[in-house]
């Protein structure tokens, strides 16, 4: 009977004061009273990463459409215990790559061994491809390649590598596929072959 | 005939000597006059040739281009085409579904639908979620059976926390609530304690606080609810009732008016691992007796019986491997008072998961251990499963599998089982 009355007046207490500190927030945080303010793409790969894999095989990005992203983002609020903001990240990620990929027309004509100088591979690498491949290039989720493995992905021609980072590409017996530009629809040609150098140039043997 | 004279000869010669030049430069002039009009008539060619082709332009443009009119009504089009993507409600169905093939040591094999389990969001704007799952499921009379697995209401107060209210999964333990849909759960069945009326709760009716923040660089995620809390079972046995589990279904009714407090606090201190701890406590009470002739003697004076549930889950996700646990104990009080006046009794229940997707495959392992503690034999069991799955998408799984099952000899506790299931998550 003591151990109840502790737990009731632990969880009381915790309701109250989750209340007393969270209400106040809602006006800081923005998202009430409105669709979501646009969230962060960046962000959201990594919400997406880290988070669904750890109950669920992890969906493509393309079997939704983007009002059907939102319900179920928000459905996944509630059972995952996302915050709002990750939430609206999320959501921004999800949507920006589910996108039909148009194919490539860059011609790769001398090998890509540096930047171009107008980009910086390491800020696009950490921007937009470091949530699904990881700080050390080998693969965070099931499917991933390995890009320090000498035969795998980096083994590929220049121009077979940058088709892949403009279309999209599905890995062999990955159950999804990386979004063309990784879903970040801002990449521009010149960021996808600095990012394509440093790849090389940092995990390439 | 009078000849002209030598000054009218002279006259004539130089008239004719004025005119023969003159005469000359006229056809002169005439030439030039024709190369000209030659040209002329080339220039208007040419020029009645570019004409007719600009004309042909003019036409194409013509044809390919729309009237501000025209422009207008496809805008109205376009609109309407487009107005699903900005309304105020959005209406969206998801759930799951499996089919599915068993066979027990004890028993025939035999087809099965499994269930069919709609899952219906309408959500307005990002301030209030409606959430209900259906349960579509074939019995063995072949009766199709519907139940309403949760319906709830969800309030998005700010970014760190919703209100639900309604018939909700209990958020005790991460198996219910998140890991039992069969798109999800890697294994054809529900580890023993953890499907209904186990050890673990399944649903209850009540109201949540629920929701997560980040602790410096962790992250967690809460629950906490009271609700109207579950009902108790008894069964005859040696001239008397005798306390024989827990509904895990909530009730649409508090019979007893006792309410059931409880929570989950988890806490992911680094990517890929969560690690949750569950309580719940509060009273339960008998509701329904049926004694051994089918009769139902009325109820007086039952007592409520303590009610207290401790959980512990964790999951840990690295690529392709997964390592899944948990652990629920639900303890019920005695009775002295009442027609069901008994002992109360202890139904633990715990299981660890394994499942690797193995590289550049479409297969996945799983291996899985489960140990169900009652106080009564014949609910007691313990169990190997293995499985292989195979990876259609990564919501479409088919899956065949094996249980070892250790239980009272002869029930259905103790029956080894194959399963071959097809679940498709949507």
């Amino acid at each position: 009977m003591k151990t109840s009355l502790f737990i009731k007046i632990g969880l009381s207490t915790a309701i109250l004061t989750l209340s007393g500190l969270l209400l106040p927030l809602s006006g800081s945080a923005g998202s009430v009273g409105d669709q979501p303010a646009v969230g962060d793409y960046s962000r959201g790969a990594k919400v997406w990463s880290n988070n669904c894999g750890r109950c669920h095989n992890i969906r493509d990005a393309r079997e939704l459409r983007d009002d059907q992203w939102f319900s179920t983002a928000f459905h996944m609020r509630i059972r995952g215990g996302l915050t709002g903001q990750e939430t609206r990240d999320t959501i921004a990620f999800l949507t920006a790559s589910n996108k039909p990929a148009r194919k490539s027309i860059i011609t790769v004509k001398a090998p890509i061994s540096s930047g171009t100088g107008k980009s910086d591979g390491q800020v696009t690498y950490n921007k937009t491809c470091i949530a699904c491949h990881g700080g050390n290039g080998k693969g965070t989720l099931p499917g991933a390649p390995d890009f320090t493995n000498p035969k795998g992905a980096l083994s590929k021609s220049d121009a077979v590598l940058i088709k892949h980072i403009t279309e999209g590409f599905q890995s062999p017996g990955s159950p999804m596929a990386m979004p063309a530009k990784g879903g970040n629809t801002d990449l521009t040609v010149e960021d996808m072959r600095a990012v394509l150098a440093y790849l090389r140039k940092q995990f390439g043997k | 005939m009078k000849y002209p004279g030598k000054f009218t000869r002279r006259v004539l010669a130089v008239a004719i000597t004025l005119v023969l030049p003159m005469t000359a430069s006229a056809d002169a002039d005439y030439d030039a006059l024709k190369k000209q009009v030659e040209q002329l008539q080339r220039q208007l060619q040419q020029v009645q040739e570019a004409l007719k082709r600009q004309e042909a332009k003019v036409n194409e443009v013509k044809e390919n281009s729309v009237t501000r009119v025209e422009a207008k009504a496809l805008e109205n089009e376009v609109n309407a085409a487009s107005e699903w993507k900005d309304p105020n409600t959005l209406i969206h169905m998801a759930g799951y579904a499996d089919v599915g093939y068993s066979s027990g040591s004890n028993q025939d094999g035999s087809f099965n639908v499994g269930s069919f389990s709609p899952i219906f969001h309408f959500q307005y704007k990002d301030k209030v979620m409606l959430e209900s799952e259906l349960e579509f499921e074939v019995g063995e009379d072949g009766e199709t059976e519907v139940g309403m697995e949760y319906m709830t209401i969800d309030w998005f107060v700010n970014d760190y926390m919703a209100i639900v209210g309604g018939k909700f999964l209990s958020p005790v333990g991460q198996f219910r609530q998140n890991l039992h849909p069969s798109w999800i759960n890697k294994l054809p069945s529900a580890p023993p304690g953890f499907g209904h009326d186990g050890a673990a709760p399944v649903s209850d009716a009540g109201l949540q606080v629920r929701g997560g923040f980040p602790i410096g660089n962790m992250r967690s995620n809460y629950a906490v609810f009271v609700s109207n809390g579950p009902e108790l079972i008894t069964g005859w046995e040696d001239g008397e009732f005798e306390l024989d589990g827990i509904k895990a279904e909530g009730t649409g009714t508090d019979r007893d008016g006792e309410k059931v407090w409880g929570g989950r606090f988890a806490i992911l201190p680094m990517n890929g691992l969560e690690v949750g701890m569950s309580v719940a406590t509060g009273k339960a009470t008998v509701t329904g007796i049926e004694d051994d002739t089918g009769t139902a003697p009325g109820l007086m004076g039952e007592q409520a019986r303590d009610y207290d549930v401790f959980g512990f889950d964790a999951i840990w996700q690295y690529k392709s491997f997964a390592l899944r646990g948990e652990y629920v104990k639900s303890k019920v009080g005695g009775a002295i008072t009442g027609a069901t006046a008994s002992d109360g009794g202890e139904w633990k229940t715990w299981y660890a998961q394994a499942s690797y997707l193995f590289p550049t495959t479409k297969f996945e392992g799983v291996i899985r251990y489960a140990n169900f503690d009652t106080p009564h034999a014949s609910q007691d069991q313990k169990q190997w499963a293995l499985g292989l799955n195979y990876l259609f998408a990564s919501n479409i799984i088919g899956k065949i599998a094996f249980e070892s099952n250790e239980g009272q000899t002869g029930s259905s506790t103790d029956d080894d089982r194959w399963f071959i299931q097809m679940a498709y998550g949507f």
